[in-house]
């Protein structure tokens, strides 16, 4: 007999669906695809130009040879074979689609807010668009990337994104900061 | 009447009248005012009393420096003590409350302290009381204790929020006075990232007491442009309210905002007080300086204040602290007071200049007394007069208030924190910054300038060179043009001789000039000892205004320079910093992050007790109805996996994936066992060592592929472990071509353990998981029916048939909600942490509890499992050293204690029998102890002399806790299934 398994979002019965977001937002993304790249001795630099050529996909830096792949666009499985095949022998690709959790935070707040946490400088002259950084905020470990203008996208480990979730909206009270799944 | 609100001038808003209560009794100031100035505007001279000799005393300063008004401030939970009146800014509805004064401030009956006075002087507490010993602790602490002291503290829970903030910049400038304001606007324009910083609640420091016209215009209508222009830039932060209390490592500096301790009802939404770390890359001090005070007899009567603080409170607030007021001078400053106060219309009674040869111009018709000292002063709780001095000749002259003004000494704290010395200026007069390097400069009075155009056009120096040096070039400023100014000077004078009473050095802690000629005869002459010894310069203001003035008087006694004395040592804070602004956000639910467990819905939904476990939150055991106690819940799960099936949420254990063409050569320098020969689909229990050669951690590691690994740890070590693996792959063997990430939250892990757990595991997955197909630890991916991928582990911490499941952790609770639905057949049950010990007790399999960092594997029972075949592996140098393979080494046993009824705990000693309980007898200790519900008895784990010799010898298991000692028998650590056959079935 075949079973049917629910998938559930660390941050399911925390956060409510989407409602009207205000100036400052934090987004939950329901479904994301996260592999973590590790390059092969040696492989560094061939790694790192094959990703960053690759349009589909954002590359966010994690340590010397090591890269976070996010995409909300492709499934887990979808991800780890299209970076198999763009990478073959070059890369070890491990999957944390379901270890990690994206928040996207939002609005003209969103320095103030993440100051709050964050001690690196986020000015937009010093974290430029494309920015990534693996950043401590409060005592938790995140990777932060700057993706536009005004909004950044944090990816946080699975067991710690509750935790997260109320130092941020801590963070953005001043603010009044909504917090909804991403539609 | 003497104090009162001048009928014009100041910046306050005299259309706005604020209610407050100083001591329950109604007063009324104006918006702009500081506490300290509404009292004074309502003639309230005396504020407190002082620490020691409960004396009246009154406002002496106008800002941060302020030794003697200090506040109790708010009520209930929301009350501020030791709050400095000369600061605390005025609101509606403010209670204050003077401390250290019993029944009231006006009578107080500590008072006769000063009576007691030959008996309280400088060290007295460690002379008077120190026989009986006994006493000390009892009866002479509390009563000092009691008797002396500033504010309480409320013991409530503090209702206001706090909370920690980040900031950077290419410039902090710390003060925006004239020389801070020209820094940040000349910075500012030249494009740099410029935050600039005050205390006060308003910007613009000095020049919003100065007179001399900026521009053709008031100091404060330029202050104003100044700020406009300062808000029109983007690259500039202005930051009031705020105190620049520390100066760290890589430039940080740590800064003070009351965001809204001026408010009677804060807002919830904002924190009452926020810390802010600034890094900066350049910082500038434009802090000012600090006028002295004058040591003279009397010097402390409420009345007597800094001729500074004077002038500020005519000038800015606009109050008049006296009709007549006299001025004791050592330079110039006096006289500027005396023209302020005259042109505001107070009388000046007389300036009393101890120079006989001074020049300076008093205002018309004022008498001066050049050469002249002051050697006492009259009145009760308030200055009705002084005695003057001059060549033996004595007068009266009456007078309801004085200032002092004894020189100035640049505010250098910040430049002084990281371990450079001030340095003596003898032009100066005054201790001075050390160069501290590019990253802190200072300017203006701060730099031993005086004068306001000399300020202002410090400022835009520095600011200039500041931001040459970060590669912004900018032409030179355009400089105000600053109206006629007489040139500051003035000569030192610590001590004023003659003194008819008391002439205190330290206001705040009640030191006055003969106790530090005290220290200096007991051998204290040392500026740290003389600290120590009178308590000169501590307490909530630092000796800001004594420290110098002690300094000049113990070089005096000493005939020396005070250069050679030097100072006390400047540290963090400069003013108090309150814990709850330190503490942030971090408090309550706050104060450390909460793990969640993929499977933690699910353990939840089956009534889970948690329990926290690190940052994680586990479960413990699952209750259910009827069972009265936890041991109830727990006896019942570990029967039912050993008869039929359990279900045990292991996701929080460290998992680490390895790969690379040299993953396995790694593994085997990790582990004190060998792995290289692990076959792939099969796990292997591995023991790391530190290099000590103790056991470091423990857990199963398997072989996906041949270059890929899973590694886990245990709960408490998976940060510990991984970083011990990467420091291992740089530093210690970068040439292994090796990659690992740690992949514990991308796994749920559920144990499915007892002699029914195959026929769970095979109602769920599409793979063979029979014995012969998924024999004893194997270790493979596998699909589950339905197609979910998983990975199945045949592993077992119970001793049980059992196996491990892995899935996505966004499936674990669906996928456990499964296990438990096919389990039901066979009895599944879910159990937790207590029955997951238990079960490992009666295995005899260790934990934390046994491999606590003094245990060798051969302690441990696995002696056997160090490769004597591996050329190297961490632990193995040192794992031969004496000592680590000595014969009487305490190992791990079991232990059962003889009479069935009795219970062991861990943590109790053991001890021969017949030997007196000491620890001089200790034979070993118990390590882990449960109640097994299989044996029927309490069994336990623990570490004794040469153990493995001794089963069925017994020994006392010696409880000083509980005070207890119980016989129990050694026996073999293993208490069920020895032989293993239920693990292999």
């Amino acid at each position: 007999m075949p079973h049917q398994f629910q998938e559930r979002h660390a941050l399911e019965e925390l956060v409510s669906m989407n409602a009207a977001a205000a100036a400052d937002h934090l987004a939950v993304v329901a479904r994301q695809a996260i592999v973590v790249v590790l390059a092969a001795e040696g492989q560094e630099a061939s790694v790192a130009a094959l990703l960053t050529a690759d349009e589909e996909i954002s590359v966010r830096f994690s340590a010397p040879g090591e890269w976070l792949v996010v995409t909300g666009l492709q499934t887990p499985e979808l991800l780890q074979q299209s970076l198999a095949a763009l990478l073959r022998e070059t890369a070890h690709c491990v999957d944390q689609s379901h270890g990690r959790v994206l928040l996207r935070l939002s609005g003209a707040n969103s320095r103030a807010i993440l100051a709050k946490g964050i001690g690196i400088d986020l000015h937009p002259s010093a974290f430029v668009i494309g920015s990534s950084a693996n950043v401590l905020c409060g005592h938790i470990s995140i990777n932060l990337a700057l993706v536009d203008k005004n909004s950044f996208e944090i990816v946080v480990m699975r067991s710690f994104a509750e935790s997260l979730l109320h130092d941020l909206c801590e963070m953005g009270r001043a603010f009044d900061l909504s917090v909804f799944f991403a539609p | 009447m003497t104090a009162y609100r001048l009928s014009a001038g100041g910046l306050v808003d005299r259309a706005t009248s604020l209610n407050f209560t100083f001591d329950g009794q109604s007063m009324k100031g104006l918006a702009g005012d500081t506490l300290a100035s509404a009292l004074l505007a309502n003639d309230q001279m005396l504020v407190g009393r002082s620490f020691k000799y409960h004396r009246p005393r009154g406002i002496v300063t106008a800002g941060a420096s302020e030794p003697n008004a200090l506040m109790t401030i708010g009520s209930g939970a929301r009350t501020d003590p030791n709050t400095k009146a000369t600061v605390a800014e005025l609101y509606a509805g403010l209670e204050a409350r003077s401390q250290n004064s019993w029944p009231s401030l006006k009578y107080d009956v500590g008072a006769l302290n000063g009576l007691l006075s030959p008996f309280l002087s400088a060290g007295f507490y460690y002379k008077t009381f120190m026989w009986p010993a006994a006493f000390w602790e009892k009866v002479y602490e509390p009563i000092i204790r009691k008797a002396a002291g500033l504010g309480r503290a409320v013991l409530e829970r503090d209702p206001e929020a706090y909370e920690k903030c980040w900031a950077h910049c290419d410039l902090l400038v710390v003060g925006s006075g004239p020389a801070g304001l020209m820094a940040a606007l000349t910075a500012g324009r030249a494009g740099l990232r410029v935050i600039l910083v005050d205390e006060g609640f308003r910007h613009g420091g000095s020049l919003l007491s100065e007179t001399t016209p900026i521009d053709g215009e008031p100091a404060a209508a330029f202050v104003d442009k100044a700020l406009s222009e300062l808000a029109t830039l983007p690259n500039v932060t202005l930051m009031a309210r705020t105190t620049v209390f520390g100066w760290y490592d890589d430039n940080v500096f740590g800064a003070l905002e009351r965001v809204q301790k001026h408010l009677a009802v804060p807002s919830s939404k904002l924190p009452a007080e926020r810390v802010w770390r600034i890094a900066a890359k350049r910082a500038l001090l434009a802090t000012g300086a600090e006028e002295r005070p004058l040591v003279f007899g009397g010097n402390d009567r409420p009345g007597v204040m800094m001729a500074g603080a004077l002038s500020t409170y005519a000038n800015r607030y606009g109050v008049a602290a006296g009709k007549l007021v006299a001025l004791f001078t050592n330079g110039s400053a006096g006289y500027r007071t005396a023209a302020d106060l005259a042109a505001h219309g107070i009388d000046i009674a007389a300036i009393i200049d101890s120079r006989a040869d001074s020049t300076e111009v008093a205002p018309f018709g004022t008498r001066v007394i050049r050469g002249g000292s002051i050697v006492d002063t009259k009145g009760r709780s308030r200055l009705s007069g002084i005695t003057v001095e001059r060549s033996g000749f004595e007068e009266r002259i009456d007078c309801d208030a004085m200032g002092m003004s004894g020189g100035f000494s640049p505010v250098i704290h910040l430049a002084c924190q990281r371990g450079a010395k001030p340095v003596w200026s003898e032009t100066l007069k005054a201790f001075v910054a050390p160069d501290v390097g590019a990253g802190l400069r200072l300017a203006g009075s701060a730099a031993g300038l005086y004068a306001l155009a000399a300020c202002l056009k410090d400022g835009a120096d520095k600011a200039r060179t500041i931001a040459s040096d970060l590669g912004l070039l900018t032409s030179a400023a355009h400089l105000p043009a600053v109206g006629e100014e007489t040139t500051a000077s003035f000569t030192a004078l610590w001590y004023v001789p003659g003194a008819r009473s008391k002439a205190f050095v330290d206001f705040q802690n009640d030191v006055h000039a003969k106790d530090l000629g005290l220290a200096l005869r007991e051998g204290f002459g040392h500026v740290e000892h003389a600290k120590r010894y009178t308590t000169n310069g501590m307490a909530t203001d630092q000796g800001k205004l004594s420290n110098v003035n002690a300094v000049g008087i113990l070089a005096g006694m000493q005939g020396v320079s005070p250069a050679e004395l030097g100072t006390t040592t400047f540290r963090p804070f400069y003013t108090p910093v309150p814990f709850g602004a330190l503490a942030g956000t971090s408090r309550d639910e706050h104060a450390a992050p909460k793990r969640v467990s993929p499977l933690h819905g699910w353990a939840a939904r089956n009534k889970a007790v948690f329990i926290e476990s690190g940052l994680w939150y586990r479960s413990s055991w699952f209750p259910r109805a009827g069972e009265k106690t936890w041991r109830e819940s727990v006896d019942r799960e570990v029967l039912n996996v050993r008869e039929n099936v359990g279900l045990c949420d292991v996701s929080t254990l460290g998992k680490i994936e390895v790969f690379g063409p040299d993953a396995a050569e790694f593994l085997n320098r990790l582990y004190c066992n060998p792995f290289l020969k692990l076959p792939v689909g099969k796990a292997r229990y591995g023991l790391m060592l530190r290099e000590d050669g103790m056991v470091y951690d423990d857990g199963t590691t398997s072989r996906l592929s041949d270059e890929h690994f899973l590694v886990t740890t245990t709960t408490a070590l998976a940060g510990g472990v991984m970083s011990h693996m990467e420091y291992c792959a740089q530093v210690l063997w970068p040439e292994l071509k090796v990659r690992f990430c740690s992949v514990s939250d991308q796994w749920a892990q559920m144990a499915i353990a007892g002699p029914k757990s195959r026929l769970v595991v095979q109602a769920l997955v599409e793979d063979d998981v029979s014995n012969a197909a998924f024999p004893f630890l194997a270790a493979k991916a596998v699909t589950l029916k339905g197609g979910l991928k998983g990975r199945l582990f045949r592993i077992s911490f119970s001793g049980e048939l059992a196996y491990e499941l892995a899935v996505p952790a966004g499936y674990g609770e669906a996928v456990a909600d499964k296990v438990m639905d096919v389990g039901r057949m066979h009895g599944i049950c879910a159990y937790g942490l207590e029955a997951l010990n238990v079960l490992r007790i009666e295995k005899g399999h260790v934990t934390h509890a046994e491999l606590d960092g003094r245990v060798t594997p051969d302690d441990a029972g696995f002696g056997r499992m160090l490769s004597s075949q591996k050329a190297d592996f961490i632990g193995k140098r040192l794992s031969t050293r004496f000592g680590l393979t000595a014969a009487d080494r305490m190992q791990m046993v079991g232990l059962k204690p003889v009479e069935k009824d009795k219970d062991i705990r861990a943590g109790a000693h053991l001890l021969r029998e017949g030997a007196k309980p000491s620890t001089l007898n200790d034979q070993g200790y118990v390590s882990s102890a449960c109640y097994s519900p299989v044996l029927g008895q309490f069994i336990a784990l623990g570490f004794l002399k040469s153990g493995r010799e001794r089963y069925g010898e017994k020994v006392v298991v010696w409880d000083r806790l509980r005070g207890e000692e119980t016989l129990a028998e050694i026996c073999n650590p293993v208490f069920v299934d020895p032989a293993n056959t239920k693990l292999n079935s």
